[in-house]
């Protein structure tokens, strides 16, 4: 337990004084092995870090940051919000609502938090800031609006939970899509108070000839969302691969149409975009160990035992979920979180009655929580990088936002009519 | 280190042009390998087994992007952390902060460099192959043990005083 | 206890290979006294096949049940229990061929990589699945299946005319439902696990493909074993497999139920027509095998071919 403590400190002590984020993860990993297991051959360190950025899926990531940085780069970002102004420019929280809607599209398909943030940020906080939205809310939203990536279908989450569970990933894809709607609307009312507080100034309403020149004007850029959209859903390619293919999609219609792409800014977009994949999976990487060693501990066992010992009600129990998931959401992946809790606590929350579909979401949301929740929130750095501002100016951002993402929690925990109602419309 | 200080800047400047070009090309290949595979998916027939391999490569690929940006990301400051504390922090303190974590950081890339290596080694060892790609397992090792390598360079030239990380971070002022 | 086994599977915790993992373990703690303890992993909680594996053979965990399909890359000789219509239909002759001479020579043929495989376990058999009809042969030309990486099923479905799409399993759910891919080849648990008769019209009952397990264990641990527990070690997961086979037809039967209640079309496969594919499949992946694994794989195919033809007779 002091050995326990004193991992905890140096973790904390070393995030105070501004060591780099992969060493206040990767010290104390180090330590917890000495410790703990120190039986165990030094390299499994090296083999896990590997292992926790050794997958496929993740592959959206890399893609989808370099896609946003050539489209903010170039020309494509430009002119798409010039077509959204076009139409919804006249609204207060007009590009709030873009930048809502315009991740939840993105996340959707990225099915990546992480990457939506990377990708959307890059597009819609200079925006945001040019309608008089403060840097504070921008950053907030740009981040939380993200969360939707894991609830909106298709969602690897749920597919994973499904298999663990047994629980139909269409009937759990349906009712995501209603809690990240839920969660969506949330975050909308929460920007048109802010437009209205912050005395937003809307732009004219553009009339019918402007629109239809912004949609000209847009025809090529437009073509981005329909690719991406348009060939996941008609089964052209998966989501990981349509984030490579919106890559050269953007290095085609910025270099040959636009004109305005040349070798050197490529040369310089690309290494751009590997930087911030790198920090971002230096991370995950960090976080692949972390999780390793908290398997070996058996975590699982002494929740199950924990819950065993108190015999919770309902309430207390999915309270218990959501500080679970809160904590592991810090510092874990989705998939590894789900795959630490979901087998201590599924079977408790089967044995209250909870309906499975219902659970999902609630550990869904959960899950997406913790990823913008400090200190540890992935999504936190990934917009800290990308945007090039600092930790703590996102974090006093984003603490409204999760306040209402916890409201949105509570309300989806004790009505679990939200997240069953359309499944069970659908399916029966 | 020992060098005379042009020399120094030189290879310097070699290693970080070196991992530009590097992951410059390894991202654009990425980016072709999936686009072909779509491509010849949409041929179909068994064209299209023969591109069972990409997913590997390109799985393989982004390993390698990730370590050979993660020494470009430390030099112009832009891995992820709090800075906001940190110089206000040594000044009351008096500590040299920035050189502990230089310290730090170069000890933990040197233990990192030397299991990467021994896991490298050990699968090496083993002969172990890949399924589809049907190349030697112990490559994914090798992208951690340059990785660090490149990391640790960065925070011992750092630590030493010859480089300056710390400029490219991102300026806590609101 | 004085011996710890960590040991790691990629399945989960309702499914066969966990179960009786769980059944061994009690049967060799109590035979041992407590003094072997194993400690089971489910659902790739210790990391990916590839990763354990790694770790058998380094110590990190003392064990692993892995799909032969994942261990052809530091033991191509196991693939050999890829090529499709290995095994005969019928449990008892399969499990005599698993007994005999292949059996042990395939376990054998991990001594020289540093791990000890103690056994083999039956955990099922892969049928096919398709949004396009799948009734014959000819059927199954142009259309796309999602194959695990192996260059050996990537041959099964190329003598088919099909294309083998490389897939990782969690994107398969939304590829098969936006049609990235046509089919894919599963048992039927997994299939009704994974939900992918939600998104798929037909299921030919093919029993094409052996899913084998092969249990391994750290060399230097094993032999750390008084050889008295290494027998009761040895017996115990000996000893489950008529209850394996059991429970595993009772969850594929359960699979099956809830499959066809799903209103998808299921067929069985006819035995002449098992053995039109038999003789379509079978030499294209033994090909694709004898190319990898060399000498050591013709010889190991001569073995099996003797056995199959002894046990089939
Ligand atoms: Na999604
Ligand atoms: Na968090």
């Amino acid at each position: 337990m002091l050995l326990l403590l004193l991992v905890i400190a140096v973790a904390v002590l070393l995030l105070v004084l501004g060591f780099e984020m992969f060493l206040v993860l990767g010290v104390p990993a180090i330590m917890i092995k000495e410790f703990f297991y120190g039986t165990l051959p030094d390299p499994v360190i090296a083999q896990k870090i590997l292992g926790g950025i050794n997958h496929t899926t993740l592959l959206a990531i890399p893609f989808f940051i370099f896609a946003a940085e050539l489209m903010g780069e170039g020309q494509i970002a430009r002119r798409l919000t010039a077509l959204i102004k076009a139409f919804v420019g006249h609204l207060h929280a007009g590009m709030g609502y873009t930048t809502i809607g315009g991740s939840m599209a993105f996340g959707s398909v990225s099915g990546s938090a992480p990457a939506t943030v990377a990708a959307m940020a890059r597009m819609v906080y200079p925006e945001m800031r040019s309608v008089g939205f403060n840097e504070k809310f921008s950053l907030g939203l740009v981040v939380a609006s993200a969360e939707t990536a894991l609830l909106i279908p298709p969602s690897i989450t749920f597919i994973i939970y499904g298999w663990m569970t047994g629980t139909s990933v269409a009937k759990l894809f349906v009712g995501g899509l209603a809690v990240g709607v839920v969660l969506g609307l949330a975050f909308a009312v929460m920007a048109r108070i802010e437009a209205h507080r912050a005395g937003v100034t809307p732009g004219p309403r553009a009339n019918w000839r402007e629109r239809v020149k912004a949609v000209r004007d847009a025809v090529w850029a437009l073509g981005m969302p329909v690719i991406i959209l348009g060939g996941i859903y008609s089964g052209f390619f998966t989501p990981t691969e349509a984030a490579a293919v919106s890559v050269a999609y953007a290095i085609f219609v910025e270099w040959v149409v636009f004109r305005e792409l040349t070798l050197n800014k490529l040369f310089a977009i690309t290494e751009r975009a590997a930087i911030s994949t790198a920090i971002i999976f230096i991370l995950l990487a960090m976080g692949g160990l972390l999780s390793f060693f908290i398997t070996l501990a058996q975590v699982p066992t002494s929740i199950t035992g924990f819950l065993n010992a108190i015999d919770a009600g309902p309430i207390t129990f999915l309270l218990i979920v959501n500080v679970c998931f809160l904590i592991a959401g810090m510092f874990l992946d989705p998939n590894s979180a789900l795959l630490i809790l979901i087998p201590p606590l599924y079977p408790v929350a089967q044995a209250l009655g909870v309906d499975p579909v219902h659970f999902g979401m609630i550990v869904t949301l959960n899950i997406s929580i913790g990823m913008i929740t400090p200190p540890f929130g992935l999504d936190i750095f990934v917009a800290s990088s990308t945007l090039q501002k600092p930790v703590t100016a996102i974090i006093s951002g984003v603490w409204p936002f999760i306040l209402t993402n916890l409201i949105v929690l509570a309300v989806i925990t004790y009505v679990p009519d939200i997240s069953t109602f359309l499944p069970k419309l659908v399916f029966g | 280190m020992f060098l005379p200080n042009g020399v120094r800047m030189k290879i310097l400047a070699f290693i970080r042009t070196a991992e530009r070009t590097a992951v410059v090309v390894v991202f654009l290949t990425m980016v072709l390998l999936f686009c072909l595979n779509v491509l010849a998916r949409q041929i179909g027939g068994t064209f299209a087994s023969q591109f069972a391999w990409v997913e590997e490569a390109v799985r393989l690929m982004s390993l390698f992007l990730t370590f050979l940006a993660v020494g470009l990301a430390l030099d112009r400051g832009r891995h992820a952390g709090i800075h906001t504390w940190r110089d206000g922090i040594a000044e009351a303190t008096g500590l040299p902060l920035r050189r502990i974590i230089d310290a730090v950081g170069l000890l933990f890339c040197l233990y990192l460099i030397w299991l990467s290596y021994q896991m490298t080694a050990f699968v090496f060892g083993t002969g172990q192959r890949s399924p589809t790609l049907n190349i030697p397992v112990f490559w994914i090792y090798l992208a951690p043990t340059i990785g660090f390598a490149l990391m640790g360079l960065r925070f011992a030239l750092s630590f030493l005083g010859l480089i300056d990380r710390f400029s490219g971070q991102t300026r806590e002022v609101e | 206890a004085e011996y710890t086994a960590k040991i790691g599977h990629l399945e989960s915790p309702q499914q066969s290979r966990h179960v009786h993992l769980e059944k061994v373990a009690k049967l060799v703690s109590e035979r041992t006294g407590g003094a072997v303890e194993f400690q089971i992993f489910p659902q790739g909680q210790l990391g990916s096949q590839r990763e354990m594996n790694e770790g058998v053979q380094l110590g990190i965990l003392q064990a692993t049940v892995a799909p032969a399909a994942f261990l052809g890359g530091f033991n191509p000789v196991v693939s050999v229990l890829d090529i499709p219509f290995l095994l005969p239909d019928d449990d008892a002759d399969a499990q005599k061929i698993r007994d005999g001479a292949f059996g042990k020579a395939v376990c054998a043929s991990f001594e020289s990589r540093g791990v000890t495989c103690v056994d083999l376990w039956p955990n099922g058999k892969k049928n096919f699945t398709s949004n396009h009809p799948i009734t014959s042969l000819d059927d199954f030309a142009g259309q796309k299946f999602r194959v695990m990486d192996s260059n050996i099923l990537i041959e099964q479905f190329n003598a088919l005319g099909a294309s083998a799409i490389a897939l990782p399993f969690g994107e398969l759910y939304t590829s098969l439902q936006t049609g990235v891919v046509d089919g894919e080849e599963n048992p039927l648990d997994t299939i009704q696990r994974m939900k992918f008769y939600e998104v798929q019209k037909h299921l030919v009952l093919s029993s094409h493909g052996a899913m084998e397990d092969v249990i391994l264990f750290n060399t230097a641990w094993w032999d750390s074993l008084p050889e008295e527990y290494q027998t009761i070690i040895t017996d115990a997961f000996q000893e489950v497999i008529p209850d394996l086979i059991a429970h595993k037809a009772e969850s594929v039967a359960a699979a099956l139920e809830e499959i066809k209640a799903s209103g998808i079309d299921v067929r069985d496969m006819s035995a002449e027509e098992k053995a039109a594919f038999r003789e379509k499949m079978y030499p294209a992946g033994r090909a694709a095998y004898v190319e990898r694994a060399g000498k050591e794989g013709e010889d190991l195919i001569a073995i099996y071919e003797q056995e199959y033809a002894a046990a089939t007779k």
